[in-house]
């Protein structure tokens, strides 16, 4: 959710007309700086949030790439984990904050560049092209 | 109401039994997301915006039935996702109907009338099949011409071999009151049980931000498309939630009735929200910050919420858990709600309709006959 409506009162929450809706930042392919362990915490608080997958380079060299679906932000980072699916295992695997030394937005936004808008102004011109059956199809699986 | 009474019986019954033992939390509906792959590519979907990898993946029947039996509620809905993509969806929806749970799968149709002759109706089982409105309105919505057609064919062979069938759409900015008016009629028309409708919500990992309602804006939109209601029209919802909708009660979040459970656990705090994920219902009721949800708590993320999974079990324990509630709801079955301020908004929205508007579709519908005349 944007910034406007965290300053609201419930009265003006009554009173929205279109609610604004979350914002996202373009992080396909970002490598944060991790200097500290707050910018570690940002950043893993970022690909909880992110469409794609991310690499995880670990302090012992490992790789890991994952689709991050829940952190634990404990008091330190050794008390905090992120949890994560990767394409070529069937169990959730967890793996804690302080063993991460790289994140790599590296895979793709799945929702990135699929507004309303540009399926309008898609619809429209094939509509004006005399197409016939127009629509958006899911991405392949493979 | 559309519910039929043994459902009622079932709900009320739970909710009274909760509510003598002094249960405080408690889940009404299950949203199991048996998986999020799906046919359609819809731009207000918060659901299926995942890697290829994780589309892939899916519950299987065991854990299904494991978390209904865990968290113990009386009705489980099916949402996704397309749940008839599920290689085992048949086992899934018949091991829910053996335990007595009254099961709504909802889908988007374009796989319903191939895969009817493996299921067996039941009064456990209902068709939910998404519907957004009349076909030009819904292809447009689901962003694929053709797909109302498709919906359409398989709700008449469901309700052709017996199932419970109802329709469920989802409206955005833009939604025009009188084309949904004459949806209702249509829908009626094919025999479905009910009808259930909600505002869209603002999915964080929604690709379009643009389109949601306001909680003003649905307040208006409601009042104009349900006053005045209709004889025929059947609504599988509350009375009293549908009173909410439309301004007149105010109700605050139930986040824990309708809990979510998919690939990734129990969903914490709710069915829209994705804030991480609990190992099990008690956990995910014992670990979560509950006082930080629903509008009163100043959450800007729920600053819009009006869905049904938050508000509707709120309708349904005021409803089944006092005297003046069940009243309400007796009272707001049979009424028509007449409101003449109502059919003004109409009216109004029938001129803005007729506005050209940026970025929306004109669609066009010259069939339709003004409200007025037709009441």
């Amino acid at each position: 959710m944007t910034a406007e409506v965290q300053k609201y009162t419930l009265e003006q929450v009554e009173a929205l007309e279109l609610a604004p809706g979350t914002e996202h930042e373009n992080l396909e392919g970002w490598v944060p700086a991790l200097a500290t362990d707050e910018d570690l915490r940002e950043a893993l608080a970022k690909a909880l949030d992110y469409r794609g997958d991310v690499a995880l380079t670990l302090k012992d060299g490992r790789q890991i790439e994952a689709f991050i679906f829940n952190c634990h932000n404990g008091p330190s980072l050794a008390e905090s984990w992120v949890q994560y699916y990767t394409s070529s295992a069937s169990e959730k695997r967890k793996v804690g904050y302080a063993e991460i030394a790289r994140i790599e937005f590296s895979g793709k936004d799945r929702a990135a560049g699929k507004h309303w808008e540009d399926w309008v102004k898609s619809y429209n011109e094939k509509k004006a092209a005399g197409e016939r059956n127009i629509g958006l199809a899911p991405e392949a699986l493979e | 109401m559309a519910i039929p009474i043994s459902q009622m019986a079932t709900v009320a019954s739970y909710v009274l039994k909760k509510r003598f033992t002094g249960v405080q939390r408690y889940p009404l509906v299950l949203m199991l997301e048996p998986l999020f792959r799906c046919s359609l590519a819809c731009a207000g979907c918060g659901k299926v915006q995942y890697p290829p990898h994780i589309l892939k993946k899916q519950l299987t029947p065991e854990e299904c039935f494991a978390a209904v039996e865990e968290c113990g509620a009386p009705m489980v809905s099916i949402p996704g996702g397309e749940p008839l993509l599920h290689p085992q969806i048949v086992e899934i929806v018949n091991g829910l109907v053996a335990r007595k749970k009254y099961v709504y799968l909802c889908t988007n149709a374009l796989e319903l009338k191939k895969k009817l002759p493996e299921f067996t109706p039941s009064k456990y089982l209902t068709f939910s099949v998404h519907l957004d409105g009349q076909r030009e309105h819904h292809d447009f919505s689901v962003c694929r011409d053709g797909v109302y057609d498709i919906a359409v064919e398989g709700i008449q062979e469901a309700v052709r071999r017996g199932f419970r069938v109802t329709t469920n759409a989802t409206f955005f900015d833009g939604a025009d009151p009188n084309s949904v008016r004459a949806f209702f009629d249509e829908v009626m028309g094919m025999g479905v049980e009910g009808v259930v409708l909600s505002p869209g919500y603002s999915y964080e990992k929604a690709p379009d931000q643009n389109r949601f309602l306001g909680r003003a804006r649905v307040r208006r939109l409601f009042r104009a498309i349900l006053s005045n209601r209709k004889p025929a029209w059947k609504f599988n919802m509350s009375p009293l939630f549908l009173e909410f909708l439309m301004g007149d009660r105010n109700y605050e979040c139930t986040p824990w009735g309708m809990p979510a459970y998919n690939i990734f656990g129990w969903q914490k705090p709710c069915y829209l929200l994705q804030e991480g994920y609990a190992e099990s219902y008690k956990e995910l009721l014992e670990t979560t910050s509950w006082e930080n949800y629903g509008v009163a708590s100043g959450n800007p993320k729920c600053a819009n919420c009006m869905v049904s999974c938050g508000y509707e079990t709120t309708a349904v324990i005021d409803g089944f858990g006092s005297l003046k509630g069940f009243l309400a709801m007796v009272r707001g079955t049979f009424s028509s709600y007449r409101d003449t301020h109502a059919l003004k908004l109409l009216k109004d929205f029938a001129s803005q309709q007729a506005a050209p508007r940026k970025n929306l579709v004109q669609i066009e519908n010259s069939e339709r006959v003004p409200e007025e005349i037709n009441a």
